[in-house]
């Protein structure tokens, strides 16, 4: 199936075409850098893209890590590295190694650790998503399990103070999930690009300083479900839910919200009609100044 | 201490179970329980705190076993029929749950994680063993647990990428990785004789496996998008499966002389609507089955729709009738016409025989012949009265009564009408108590309208009639209503004569849609100077049309108070039925269906080759008669009426609910009228009774062509709803008449394109004093901001402001008055509250009491004005807001994309005289998720907000803070809308609406 015309007049889809993108979703990873400078930082070397397919931020990393470096001009002991991951095929890029396997398989873990010679990643990104069924709880229960997959695969592959950003979507146990984060990392964020669409419910944890708790042993194993892989990381061994038990409310805790791109970058909600896009073309995605912040921020 | 109460709730219902003579239904948490008999509710009982039921087993011990996402519970059968709630049995376990079954002691609990782990646990809820086979942990969609004995027990698991898994879970062996479907697998079953396998996936077929070999058997395809659930039933030789095409279908496992087994699908009911049956049923005793869907309905349908009783399609041909029953048929003649009776049905041949189908016995003799009928002649009747009206094109009638079995001709008579030399048309209808009425139309368009009324017991002219006949008008349709004749004519046209004046003048309502035939008038009410009818056409349109009429039956004028349009192929006629519900019926490419329009679905349908054919359709006491002529034989269907409610709920829609709004000015009947609009395009009418609590749907109406953005009522008798497309309809209310309420699209807001793809975000309405003029704010996707003026006398929309805020897009607007001045407060999606003052831009005055006077000046259009002032208050969209003038300050509630909801204050800088605002009152964090509305209520002191994390939340707001004062989890995915009504009793009702749809009371 192509493209609807409704996503050509997109003003994302355009510019991501203009730009030689192979998706909009590039524009989300690079609002989300644009607040958090992840990708600005010098000594990133090893960074894991997964569920990369078809590329776009793959592309991305590419382009900041190796500023306008072709992949001949790379040295032997360049310790920079882009592994990306998907189940589907994609086409090369510049100083990407693909890799076509499932996140969510043990030995996946073993290839990326092979690929960076047993040397932690810097820099973990997923922006995965299963099918949807259209049963809510389903599909975000699901969504949840391969956050926790990529987030499993991450503890083992992640440096300490290392940093882990994946797509979520904000449902009904989506505090569940921050909860869960705030055991592992210092900061949990909830980041939405300008150029994600409000009407959808998707956003990004940006999970800022890896901190694998005290003992903790992360290690992958076949027979263990992702569920039993995350047992024991409540600092609390005691309150360990049991197998079965009574119900009971579960503790849930809301992340910092925090919205990514400019204001003059485009609203993804809007419709543009040619005149504004040919004006608005030479204006740069990337914000001429820092955001400004909202006025209960300024009165406080 | 303020106080929420669930009253109703609508929505997604995943499984449905027959117990005895109980139907078992989840919804979200809760299951109810009905006697599907009578579709009455025996209860609604809560079974889980939070977590929406999956699925549920009855055991013969008398528990039930109820299963949803990582909740399991255990509850006795006695205390779900009586109980409010069980959900003091709720356990909750780590991993998803995908299927649940007792053990065969029904001491032990069997639970398939999306692990594919078998956790057992007993009725104490310890948990005893857990159970597994070796191998990846990869998550699994579907599941089932199939117990034989006590030492036989299998899982069979569905995994995300192709694969199906059989294993023992007593000594967690291994069977079968069957692979063979492609993508995942939703559901995968055993039968009862342990001896086959049958699962179903995303690739939308349903495969069925040998247990033992592992062997793939064969493949059913017939679905046309994704297969949810499966179920054998009789003794595993049928299987019904439901899937996302709205469909229930059922396949026969039918094993060829070869040994082969196929699945041959046998039926396929359009069970719900837009998307989705989620469960399925059988009870096999009454042949019926029970389906689930996201629409929220539960329906129950008739397996044996044309074999219940043997007597359902019969078919004959001439020959036939010479061969079998005596009757000498001529080469080359043919059936001309018939009509249905209580007895069975009257035929004329190509001859001029009449013949006479006898139902009881399944016979057919011959009557008498009339060579006057030879070749051409058309065939009426009045079934109640056994009277058959038979004419030729030479204006001759046989008149015939029949006795009760029809065996007799009772009276017979034979007319020549002089009046006309030629007939091309010839229409009967009931007269009155005593006598039928035919009307005769020549050929000669000069020729007037020719009428007879003729006694039953006679069949004596009583009168003779002449009609003037309107120019480009041919007779289609004719019915007698209250001493009016009503002809439906070609080009959607309707002519209404008095019977009881001399002068035959036509009153005409012409064109009333896009122009076929009228194919049927039928009376719905009567008030006292006006009558309702309703008329179909044959293009699908149908409409209901009020006449005002003097004592003298004199017509006044005429309102077409409610036009819709089928969305299925030619529409023939229509009736209201003994539940007050509107059928119609009509054709669709090959088949003839029935159709009930107020809940929306399919009674029946027959495969007749389509509607190019003679045909005739008649109601009876429990059942309907469709004869039809399809490659010159004739067939009679019987469609029974089912003995059972065809719904035990009737659901609402089939998506996500984006809007709601009460007419809140008026009450109606017990209670209040409501519109939801739904991203399924459509807008339901609806009422909810404050003392039963019951929802009732009217009509769904379907003009609009992309998904709902917003509705609104602005007046007692006006409604607005906007969607993409730049689609904003102005509709009209009439609740005059008893029987229902009826909304008509009055006009649509021109569009800036041909083609417009821009979105209506929201809209505002201000009326102009004393008239029911308004102006209108309308706000875009493209930041584009219009001021309109209605003008009721002409009925239109004109344009007098226009401008832009920035780029983005726009998503809420509010007119405010405020010191004389008129304002439009709009939200766009950059986080800013933006105040544009328009009271020097607008043409009206604003008096002192801040209402819009009409001072009669020439209306042009002006530009919108730079915006007085802006302020920042969410980091993103704003999704919702509500607006408050109070003391000279205006108050606006914003609720954000950002979690974050505030309360911003607006006054009157002395200096400037321009509003000022301030953020008085900010939470941060107010939910997990996406705020998607607001709504004030308790007399403007309380907020209500909606999130899509499913936590309502009710703010005081009379100290200009927002105080949390009543949280509440809703059961309703993507909740994104919200209405809000105080009652006289100082309560308020809250209406949530989603992915389904809830009725809450809030009280001090
Ligand atoms: C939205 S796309 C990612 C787009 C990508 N970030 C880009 O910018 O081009 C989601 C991807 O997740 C992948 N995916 C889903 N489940 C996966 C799994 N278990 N393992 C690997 N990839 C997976 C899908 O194949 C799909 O290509």
């Amino acid at each position: 199936m192509g493209k609807s015309s409704k996503d050509k007049r997109d003003v994302y889809y355009r510019k991501a075409k203009e730009l030689g993108y192979r998706a909009r979703s590039a524009f989300k990873l690079l609002q989300l850098n644009e607040q958090f400078h992840f990708l600005d930082d010098p000594n990133l070397k090893r960074v894991v893209d997964l569920c990369a397919a078809p590329g776009s931020w793959s592309q991305v990393l590419s382009k900041t890590m190796f500023k306008g470096i072709k992949e001949s001009e790379v040295t032997e002991d360049d310790e920079r590295k882009i592994v990306a991951v998907d189940l589907q095929p994609m086409s090369p890029i510049d100083h990407v190694t693909r890799l076509q396997a499932d996140i969510t398989h043990p030995r996946t873990l073993n290839k990326i650790l092979e690929l960076f010679n047993n040397s932690k990643a810097d820099f973990v990104c997923s922006d995965g998503a299963p099918d949807v069924t259209g049963l809510h709880d389903l599909d975000e229960y699901v969504q949840q399990q391969l956050i926790m997959s990529a987030l499993q695969l991450t503890t083992c592959i992640l440096k300490e103070g290392g940093i882990f950003v994946a797509k979520i979507f904000r449902g009904r146990d989506i505090n569940l999930l921050y909860t869960q984060l705030g055991y592992l990392f210092e900061q949990v964020i909830c980041a939405k690009p300008r150029s994600s669409r409000g009407t959808s419910l998707e956003a990004f944890i940006v999970c800022i300083g890896y901190i694998p708790p005290k003992g903790w042993q992360p290690k992958l194993d076949e027979n263990i479900s992702v569920q039993e892989f995350f047992q024991g990381l409540k600092t609390d061994s005691k309150n360990q839910p049991r197998v079965i038990e009574r119900y009971y409310e579960e503790e849930r805790n809301i992340a910092e919200f925090m919205s990514c791109g400019g204001l003059q970058s485009f609203d993804s909600d809007a419709t543009y009609h040619y005149d504004v896009v040919a004006a608005l073309s030479d204006v740069s995605l990337d914000p001429v100044q820092s955001p400004t912040s909202p006025a209960y921020k300024k009165d406080s | 201490m303020s106080e929420i109460t669930e009253l109703t709730h609508c929505g997604p219902s995943l499984c449905v179970k027959f117990f005895e003579h109980y139907v078992f239904a989840a919804y979200g948490p809760l299951l109810k329980i009905y006697e599907y008999k009578t579709g009455k509710v025996v209860n609604t009982c809560r079974v889980l705190k939070k977590n929406k039921v999956h699925g549920i087993s009855i055991g013969k011990s008398g528990n039930i076993l109820a299963y949803g996402a990582r909740s399991v519970s255990v509850f006795p059968m006695s205390e779900a029929l009586k109980k409010e709630s069980v959900q003091k049995y709720e356990n909750i376990t780590t991993e998803w749950i995908t299927s649940s079954e007792f053990d065969y002691t029904e001491k032990n609990i069997y639970m398939l994680t999306c692990y594919n782990k078998i956790l057992v646990y007993n009725l104490e809820s310890k948990s005893i063993a857990i159970k597994a086979v070796p191998g990846e942990r990869s998550i699994l969609y579907s599941g089932s647990i199939k117990v034989f004995s006590d030492d036989k027990a299998y899982a069979v698991a569905g995994t995300v990428m192709n694969g199906v898994i059989i294993w023992d879970l007593i000594t967690e062996k291994m069977f079968h990785n069957l692979t063979g479907h492609e993508g995942a697998i939703f559901n995968v079953i055993l039968s009862d004789d342990g001896k086959l396998i049958a699962s179903c996936s995303d690739d939308r077929s349903i495969k069925l496996w040998d247990f033992t070999t592992g062997q793939e058997l064969t493949t059913g395809w017939g679905h046309t998008a994704r297969i949810w659930y499966l179920k054998f039933f009789d003794n595993d030789r049928k299987l019904i499966s439901v899937s996302e095409d709205c469909t229930c279908r059922v396949w026969s496992v039918s094993r060829s002389s070869t040994g082969k087994i196929e699945l041959v699908q046998e039926n396929i009911i359009e069970a719900h609507q837009i998307k989705n049956v989620w469960g399925v049923d059988v009870q096999e005793s009454e042949n019926i089955a029970v389906t689930s869907g996201n629409d929220g309905r539960i329906r129950v349908i008739d397996l044996a729709p044309v074999s219940r009783y043997g007597n359902e399609l019969q078919s004959f041909s001439l020959n036939e009738l010479s061969i079998k029953h005596g009757i000498k048929m001529e080469k080359g003649e043919m059936f001309k016409g018939f009509q249905p009776f209580k007895f069975g049905l009257i035929a004329a041949t190509s001859l001029g025989k009449i013949l006479m189908f006898d139902q009881i016995s399944n016979s057919w003799s011959l009557l008498m012949t009339d060579s006057r009928l030879t070749s051409y002649s058309i065939f009426h009747g009045i079934k109640e009265e056994n009277i058959a009206v038979i004419a030729n094109n030479k204006s001759e009638l046989l008149v015939l009564k029949l006795s009760e079995d029809g065996k007799t001709i009772i009276k017979e008579s034979k007319l020549h009408y002089d009046n006309l030399s030629k007939t091309i048309n010839c229409l009967v209808t009931k007269f009155d108590e005593k006598s039928l009425f035919i009307l005769l139309e020549s050929p000669n368009p000069n020729d007037q309208l020719q009428g007879l009324q003729l006694s039953n017991n006679t069949l004596e002219i009583i009168n003779e009639y002449t009609f003037t006949k309107p120019k480009n008008f041919t007779t289609s349709s004719v019915a007698i209503i209250e001493n009016l004749l009503i002809i439906g004519s070609r080009f959607s046209t309707v002519g209404i004569y008095s019977l009881t004046k001399e002068q035959k003048e036509c009153y005409l309502i012409k064109g009333i849609n896009e122009g076929d035939n009228i194919t049927s008038t039928t009376f719905i009410s009567k008030l006292p100077n006006a009558l309702i009818f309703s008329v179909t056409s044959r293009d699908g349109y149908y409409n209901f049309i009020k006449i005002h009429i003097s004592k003298t039956f004199e017509i006044a004028k005429h309102e077409i108070i409610y036009s819709n349009k089928v969305a299925r192929g030619f529409l023939e006629g229509s009736f209201i039925d003994e539940n007050d519900d509107f059928i119609i019926y009509g054709f669709k490419s090959s088949l003839f269906y029935l159709y009930n329009e107020t809940k929306c679905y399919e009674l029946a349908s027959q495969l007749c080759g389509g509607a190019h054919r003679q045909w005739n359709f008649e109601e009876f006491n429990d059942y309907f008669m469709l004869v039809f002529i399809q490659s010159s034989t004739l067939h009679i269907r019987r469609i029974n009426k089912l003995k059972f409610p065809h719904t035990l709920s009737d659901g609402l829609h089939g998506r996500e609910i984006r809007d709601i709004t009460i007419r809140s000015s008026k009450s109606y009947k017990n209670g209040y009228l409501f519109c939801t609009g739904s991203e399924d395009t459509g807008i339901r009418l609806s009422y909810f009774d404050i003392t039963t609590n019951e929802i009732n749907t009217y009509w769904f109406e379907r003009q609009h062509v992309s998904g709902l953005q917003t509705c609104s009522f602005i007046s007692n008798n006006l409604m607005i709803s906007t969607s993409a497309r730049e689609e904003l309809f102005l509709w009209k209310l009439n609740t005059d008449t008893e029987d229902r309420p009826y909304m008509n699209l009055l006009q649509h807001l021109p569009t800036s394109m041909d083609t417009p793809d821009l979105r209506i975000m929201d809209f505002s309405v201000k009326f102009i004093e004393e008239t029911v003029d308004f102006v209108l704010a309308t706000i875009y996707s493209d930041s584009t901001i219009k001021i309109w003026y209605y003008n009721s006398d002409e009925n239109k929309f004109k344009l007098i402001i226009g401008g832009r805020y920035e780029t983005c897009c726009l998503t809420n607007a509010n007119f405010v008055t405020l010191n004389q001045k008129l304002y439009c407060v709009v939200t766009p999606t950059d986080g800013y509250i933006v105040v544009y003052n328009i009271t020097e831009a607008i043409q009206f005055e604003l008096s002192e009491s801040n209402t819009l006077v009409n001072n009669e000046k020439d209306l042009t259009q002006t530009a919108l004005p730079m915006y007085e002032t802006r302020i920042r208050v969410h980091q993103s969209g704003i999704k919702s807001m509500d607006t408050q003038v109070l003391d000279n300050t205006l108050k606006v509630y914003t609720t954000g994309d950002d979690n974050a909801i505030g309360l911003t204050i607006f006054k009157l800088d002395t200096s400037t005289k321009k509003l000022e605002g301030i953020t008085n009152s900010f939470i941060e964090r107010a939910n997990a998720s996406t705020i998607t509305s607001c709504s004030l209520f308790n007399n403007n002191s309380k907020l209500l907000t909606t999130s899509v994390d499913q936590i309502v939340k009710i703010y005081d707001i009379s100290n200009d803070q927002l105080d949390l004062i009543n949280e509440r989890y809703t059961t309703i995915a993507d909740t994104g809308s919200c209405d809000t009504i105080d009652l006289s009793d100082g309560s308020s009702r809250l209406l949530i609406g989603g992915v389904g749809f809830s009725l809450w009371k809030w009280t001090q």
